[in-house]
């Protein structure tokens, strides 16, 4: 039976890559394909992961073997919505498993969030990572900004803001983004985040990586202290912080940066411009203070859309099942909400593929077309995996000194590229 | 000789670096299993000539997550184990200075405690290197061999 069975992962990200693998041990024969709507695989990997931190980017080694040994096939610049609806896709597979993740900064739900410097971190870290769907450019950040939310991806904006394009060796930042940045850096910088020191949701080594940043001076007003029996963890963001406040800055600072930790945002406040945040101590009732700020930018996670999703209606986390219909499931971001590292998604890729194994027997098992049977037009402009190698190696080739890679920020471009399609010869514009 | 390869990953890259391994003893014409550590009881400890083990650090220096039930096997039922060899290859970050590949680290010792007999160099891949993972731990398990054959 399982021969034939036909598989659809949506979305090339670690949640699909992870589902991937363990559907592929179980399953020796299955055909798989992951579909991406981008020209390239790896998903979050490639656009969300900060483009300093080349470690953690290079678990795309460990998903590129799907493609070269285990006989997963990588459909790319296929968008499910538009090539295909998901009832379409749903009646070429036997099963069909989503993981697009979440790309939708969650909303703050406060007063002056609407005004213009108000920013998503998403759109920060897509335009440094030079997504190609990032179509909106560079915000204007002013001299101060108030980045709102205490997990990584707060610390990921605070330390793309503060570095230097010096301080940019070996990574794959997109050189057009940051000169656009550095055109206007921040100066100030107040890092707000509603949870104590103690039971803040970053790693300790996040903070800690902080203090290799030269030119940045660290204060935070609020004496803090992590009670003695608090978590291993604990201990050590406490330590990575006071490691950072005893770094005084000198004359050379370029950047000073204030942390808030225990405190919520009430309001951003402004007249028609962003002027600054009130803030308000966790669960104290009354008193408030207001840091000033030229701009927001608000890291608080990644929100589910709100809209009729494909027609499966308005979806939202579920932590005990991935199973969305008959022979339809959900996997990663997408299936819990956005929390957890790259690692998270491994574990929820077992469990979610243990649960379609399970239910394998009351699934459609009729032999179905998979890959072959997506419509003639959209397949004509599919990126495959091969097709994706070229792109990577001429993304390889165009980097410039001190970076890894080149990645070109238009969609288009990367499919003409990656299909051979491009007129004129490669590199000779930037775009 | 049979040889075990049994890792312990968060992230999968420590079980694949154990494919790897695995696929250059059995290309050496050398009958090898693999096993994941969630999924591999201590009471098999001692059934074969040789373990392998491939471990990476999460979170503080800890274990992964998916080897903490075997760990806690071992320091609970605290299993005789003298007779038995290991070879042991760490995963870990330098940029995590103070935690560096302590989860390895940490098995290696309590394997050691137990009276197990630890064969060939501790291995130690540090992601910083960006170096293939896969490679560098058939580099360390060929010098392992090595002194197997002394042995």
């Amino acid at each position: 039976m399982n021969s034939t069975v036909s598989i659809a992962i949506v979305g090339s990200g670690p949640a699909g890559c992870y589902t991937a693998q363990g559907l592929r041990k179980a399953l020796p024969n299955a055909q798989i394909t992951i579909y991406d709507r981008l020209a390239s695989p790896f998903g979050l990997v490639r656009y969300g992961v900060a483009p300093d931190h080349q470690n953690t980017k290079s678990i795309q080694a460990q998903f590129a073997r799907l493609f070269e040994r285990e006989n997963v096939r990588f459909a790319g610049n296929l968008e499910v919505g538009s090539d295909v609806s998901l009832k379409e896709l749903r009646s070429l597979h036997n099963i069909v498993v989503l993981a697009t993740g979440l790309s939708r900064d969650r909303a703050l739900g406060i007063c002056g969030e609407g005004l213009p410097e108000v920013y998503g971190a998403g759109r920060l870290t897509r335009l440094f990572n030079a997504h190609p769907l990032q179509t909106v450019g560079m915000p204007r950040l002013g001299e101060s900004v108030a980045i709102i939310g205490g997990g990584n991806v707060s610390i990921d904006v605070l330390r793309l803001l503060a570095k230097q394009p010096a301080d940019f060796a070996n990574t794959d930042i997109d050189d057009a983004a940051l000169a656009e940045y550095m055109q206007s850096p921040v100066r100030h910088i107040d890092f707000i985040c509603r949870s104590s020191v103690a039971n803040a949701p970053s790693d300790p080594v996040m903070l800690a990586e902080l203090g290799r940043i030269p030119g940045v001076a660290f204060s935070c007003l609020d004496p803090f202290s992590v009670p003695d029996d608090a978590s291993r963890i604990a201990g050590a963001r406490a330590k990575a912080i006071e490691t950072l406040l005893e770094t005084r800055g000198g004359p050379d600072t370029r950047v000073e940066v204030s942390f808030h930790f225990g405190h919520a945002p009430i309001q951003i406040l402004g007249d028609g411009h962003v002027c600054g945040v009130e803030l308000a101590a966790t669960g104290s009732q009354g008193a408030t203070n207001v840091v000033v700020a030229d701009s927001v930018v608000t890291a608080v996670g990644f929100d589910f859309d709100e809209d009729d999703w494909h027609g499966l209606g308005p979806i939202q986390a579920n932590a005990t099942t991935g199973q969305l219909g008959n022979g339809l499931y959900r996997t990663g971001w997408v299936k819990r909400g956005s929390r957890g590292t790259i690692a998270a998604n491994r574990a929820c890729a077992k469990s979610v593929t243990e649960e379609i194994l399970r239910d394998l027997p009351t699934l459609d098992m009729s032999t179905k077309p998979g890959h072959a049977g997506i419509p003639w037009q959209a397949l004509a402009h599919a990126v495959d995996y091969d097709a994706w190698k070229r792109l990577d190696i001429a993304e390889s080739g165009a980097a410039a000194e001190g970076r890894t890679r080149k990645k070109f920020p238009s969609h288009e471009r990367m499919v003409a590229i990656a299909n051979n399609h491009l007129a004129g010869a490669l590199g000779a514009s930037e775009n | 000789m049979k040889i075990q390869v049994l890792f312990g990953t968060e992230s999968g890259n420590a079980e694949m670096a154990a494919e790897d391994i695995a696929a250059s003893v059995r290309d050496g014409g050398q009958e090898v299993e693999i096993h994941d550590l969630s999924d591999f009881s201590i009471s098999e400890l001692q059934h074969d000539p040789v373990y392998v083990f491939i471990c990476s650090t999460y979170g503080e220096g800890d274990l992964p997550n998916t080897a903490l039930p075997f760990f806690a096997d071992l320091s609970i039922v605290g299993p005789d184990l003298s007779g038995m060899r290991y070879a042991i290859f760490g995963l870990g970050d330098t940029f995590y200075t103070e935690t560096y590949s302590q989860g390895a680290t940490k098995l290696d010792d309590k394997l050691r405690a137990l009276g197990a007999e630890r064969i060939g160099e501790f291995g130690r891949y540090d992601a910083s290197t960006w170096e293939p993972v896969g490679e560098k731990a058939v580099e360390w398990f060929s010098g392992v061999l090595t002194e197997l054959a002394v042995h």
